[in-house]
């Protein structure tokens, strides 16, 4: 198997190859990354692969440093909440 | 199939342990009360806890601590259950969840 | 609704929990695992007067004393969102909601991955996923291991695993590539491993005292770059070699090392096989930050602290009112520091919530996280210091400016 094939984001399965690739032709920051290639947006919410998704826009030159921020936006849920409790929490 | 650590030289024996029976994929198997699900698994020498949806690729336990949902899986019928972060209780049904239609590996 | 609500009961949560029950707020502590302790649990050391600290022990300890003082417990049971409404922190959960005025998030840190071909095979797991499988459950993680990945983490946990009678075949680098460019460099991963061990008071001469003063330092000094590698409790670490790749069918058979340069550059046709039947991959720890993002807490990216940590004051409030913060949260560091900050968090929100006469009692408990991280057994970052001065000069930076603000307007 060669690095290329090499998944990054499990939940997705995206690849190292697709994640390079994209960040070489969009020149884009760790979230458009993300959202073009769905990396971390998996059952996981991305907690297992957020910084390696990070680490290639950085080394792309891609992704503008957010000193002040995290690069990764996060939303709730942040753990996958069934149908059934989501009706019990809106009530 | 992996082992328990019975005895340990600073941890000690394992202290109050309590068998219980619980089937993984309609299979019968035994385990310790109150242990992770996951550990019971690979006490008993299970790895692959369940397939990815799309590809089908085996998966198993990945960060034992509930963050990374690699080890989800069916219990008593709930779906998305972390075998990691769940306590194994008697008459459990466990089951692997998986890419629709691929050939489940020998049941 | 609870005076207090701490996410989180590894050693920081259970320590703010006992502090503010014993100020006499009622709290409640919520953890997503079946048990108190967090990574406290799996830790498993000898320290430097030769006994041993035993995290399992510890988080009994910490757990049987918070209960004693009436604090409740919630496990099994995982936060998916918080949000301050009418004055009030809400914490939504799948168990139900629940509402305080005093919000401590604890929840530790999550382990960053360095990749590598046929990862995702059963049998490969993160470093610490085999720790707690083999001290907190007592099941082997496998016959036979490799760890991907050299650093302070991975060699404590290769000890504990050795401890266990787990056999681990070698500890060695991943491929360098975009992601493990630092973890597959040789050079790099021996001088920052040299740069823990140089420093005046060492903290990994100190943790594992005897074993690692004998085996560790002394093999680092004496094979500088060591082409066939050197052994610790018996265990080849490998700094000249990476692993280009996991095999196995449907399942973990074994792993592809190669041997590298200096530079982290794979010799061509220098590929051999080692069989093994578990993989641990060992990247290094990262602030789990989810909850405080999700309230609205400004970040600081700080390098020293392992990654993007909330803005907090030395008292761990942040600049949101009445939420807290302590432990791995703030910045990747041992439990003993991340207790001690559990210790003046607690005190804070005592004081938030109404409670007089702590001042003294606060201060006291900040020069303890202080003469904490001076003393500690086990450190991950040697820069440490420099993450938490930057922090805290962020911290003022942001007071002044605010009471500025307030002048103006006022």
């Amino acid at each position: 198997m060669n690095e290329n094939v090499m998944i990054i984001c499990r939940c997705e399965e995206v690849t190292y190859h697709e994640l390079v690739s994209t960040a070489t032709k969009y020149k884009c920051s760790a979230r458009e990354l993300k959202l073009r290639t769905r990396a971390g947006m998996g059952y996981c919410g991305g907690r297992t692969c957020r910084t390696m998704v990070e680490k290639i826009a950085q080394s792309m030159g891609t992704n503008t440093p957010t000193e002040t921020n995290i690069s990764l936006k996060v939303q709730p849920p942040i753990r996958p909440v069934s149908f059934e409790n989501l009706g019990r929490i809106s009530k | 199939m992996t082992e328990r650590i019975i005895d340990h030289p600073i941890l000690g024996k394992m202290e109050d342990v309590n068998h219980v029976t619980f089937s993984f994929n309609n299979r019968v198997y035994k385990g310790l009360e109150n242990e992770s699900l996951a550990a019971a698994l690979l006490a008993n020498g299970i790895r692959t806890l369940r397939y990815q949806e799309e590809s089908g690729s085996p998966r198993g336990i990945y960060c034992n601590i509930g963050h990374c949902y690699e080890c989800r899986v069916t219990v008593n019928g709930q779906p998305g259950i972390r075998a990691c972060i769940t306590p194994l209780k008697e008459g459990m049904t466990v089951e692997s969840s998986g890419q629709l239609k691929i050939k489940e590996k020998e049941v | 609704m609870f005076k207090a609500i701490i996410i989180g009961s590894g050693p920081a949560g259970l320590t703010a929990a006992i502090t503010c029950a014993e100020n006499g707020l009622d709290v409640l502590v919520i953890d997503e695992y079946m048990s108190a302790g967090g990574r406290l649990l799996g830790q498993l050391y000898e320290q430097p007067d030769g006994s041993w600290w035993n995290g399992l022990r510890e988080s009994k300890n910490l757990y049987t004393t918070a209960i004693s003082l009436g604090v409740k417990f919630h496990f099994n049971t995982s936060v998916n969102n918080i949000e301050k409404r009418n004055n009030r922190w809400v914490v939504y959960t799948e168990k139900g909601t629940f509402y305080t005025e005093n919000l401590l998030l604890a929840t530790g840190a999550a382990e960053s991955p360095v990749p590598v071909p046929g990862w995702t095979l059963p049998g490969v797991m993160s470093v610490g996923a085999a720790q707690v499988m083999t001290n907190v459950h007592r099941v082997k993680p496998g016959k036979r291991g490799v760890i991907i990945g050299v650093n302070v983490l991975s060699s404590v946990i290769a000890m504990e695993l050795h401890l266990a009678g787990v056999e681990i075949a070698c500890l060695t680098l991943p491929k360098m590539n975009s992601i493990a460019n630092k973890e597959g460099n040789p050079s790099q991963v021996l001088d920052s491993l040299l740069h823990v061990s140089h420093m005046a008071t060492s903290p990994l001469i100190r943790y594992g005292s005897k074993l690692l003063k004998n085996d560790f330092i002394k093999n680092l000094g004496i094979h500088f770059y060591p082409k066939k590698g050197f052994k610790m409790w018996n265990t080849p670490i490998q700094l000249r070699k990476a692993v280009i790749e996991i095999y196995g069918k449907d399942e973990v058979e074994g792993v592809v090392v190669a041997a590298i340069k200096a530079n982290g550059e794979v010799v061509p046709g220098s590929e051999e096989r080692i069989q093994a039947d578990f993989v641990c991959i060992a990247g290094g720890l990262y602030p789990l930050v989810e909850l405080a993002a999700l309230a609205g807490c400004p970040f600081f990216l700080v390098e020293e602290l392992g990654g993007h940590v909330p803005l907090h004051s030395e008292k761990m409030e942040t600049p949101l009112e009445g939420l807290f913060v302590a432990g791995n949260i703030t910045g990747i560091e041992g439990a003993k520091v991340a207790a001690a900050q559990g210790r003046t968090a607690g005190l804070a929100m005592a004081i938030h919530s109404g409670i007089k006469g702590l001042d003294t009692e606060i201060r006291h408990s900040m020069d303890m996280v202080k003469q904490t991280r001076e003393s500690a057994d086990i450190q991950f970052h040697p820069e440490i210091e420099v993450g938490r001065k930057r922090i805290l000069r962020e911290w003022e930076i942001s007071q002044t400016s605010k009471q500025n603000h307030e002048a103006l307007m006022g």
